[in-house]
């Protein structure tokens, strides 16, 4: 066995803190010293942050499939109906952090317009919602090229649209925060709730996928090459 | 009332830059359609430095088709991008539509 397998390469340090993290520690700093907040309120918050998944918008899209009238008011008012499944927009936490971003807008695909969503100039997201954005939504790559080859970048997430269906792209440049409502997959008559909501993965709900009656992102994909 | 209504034909000013202004660069100077209204938000040229009492305007989401965006567009002529942009950046569009 050579020598160079046998261990991990050693965990490098890039060394380069960016202007952003000298900033946000600055200020978290300060904001601790002046008794904004402790420390300890901190990680709380963090920890609460990172935990939030795209359990909610799933269970938000199932719902809609289930119930014309809860799917009516949940394209009307984004922002007010995610209360219904408790999500609240502008005060998350219930503990005093209120977002500005606080205009939610869910976009139906249908048969003729399929949307997907992207922001090119940071990563707004619904996370709220959605939860931590994907890494790969972060990078310039996805950015730069969603909005001008969005076909060829769908293809590279394994998503070939047709031509007579209209690919939508959202640049979510402002205060409102978009989540893509997908289409219904057929072989799902008489799922509960539950076992659709299971089937719509953060993906479908970004719009680089769709989703299909035998996936969900909770079981590893053993199907890969069958 | 607001100053475009929906369907209206819009063009996106090729302003300064120099500024925070959350208008893109490949919108400047493109024309697309107003599709939606927003709500009146104070504009980001106020907001980015901390002016929450600042300059309140109405924004639209403007739907360009993407053949307008980029002229070398190698999807589909169906194919179209929505965002949003507030009235200060709008001007109705001179051209005919095609």
């Amino acid at each position: 066995m050579s020598q160079t397998h046998d261990h991990h390469a050693p965990i490098q340090e890039s060394g380069e803190i960016s202007e952003f993290e000298i900033l946000e520690t600055a200020v978290r700093e300060l904001a601790i010293e002046k008794g904004l907040f402790s420390a300890e309120d901190h990680r709380r918050f963090s920890e609460w942050a990172e935990s939030v998944g795209p359990a909610g918008g799933s269970r938000l899209v199932a719902k809609a499939w289930t119930d014309p009238e809860f799917k009516a008011r949940l394209l009307a008012d984004g922002t007010e109906t995610c209360k219904e499944v408790g999500i609240d927009w502008r005060d998350p936490t219930g503990s005093g952090t209120p977002s500005d971003y606080t205009y939610f807008y869910v976009l139906e695909n249908t048969p003729t317009v399929h949307n997907v969503i992207v922001c090119t100039l940071c990563s707004c997201y619904p996370r709220p919602v959605l939860g931590m954005s994907p890494d790969w939504y972060r990078t310039p790559n996805y950015r730069r090229r969603l909005v001008r080859w969005p076909r060829e970048v769908l293809a590279e997430f394994g998503l070939h649209m047709p031509p007579e269906v209209e690919v939508r792209v959202h640049d979510s440049n402002q205060k409102s925060r978009f989540m893509v409502m997908p289409m219904r997959p057929e072989g799902t008559e008489g799922w509960t709730e539950e076992q659709l909501a299971a089937i719509v993965t953060r993906d479908t709900m970004i719009g680089v996928a769709l989703p299909q009656v035998d996936w969900t992102a909770s079981e590893p994909p053993s199907k890969v090459g069958a | 009332m607001t100053r475009f209504q929906i369907g209206d034909r819009v063009t996106v000013k090729d302003a300064t830059s120099m500024f925070h202004t959350r208008t893109q660069a490949y919108t400047r100077g493109r024309t697309g359609v107003v599709v939606e209204h927003r709500p009146e938000w104070v504009i980001p040229e106020d907001e980015a430095w901390g002016r929450e009492d600042g300059r309140k305007e109405p924004f639209y989401v403007v739907r360009f088709l993407q053949r307008d965006l980029w002229p070398k567009y190698t999807g589909f002529d169906a194919d179209t991008l929505e965002t949003e942009c507030s009235e200060r950046w709008l001007e109705p569009a001179e051209e005919e539509p095609k």
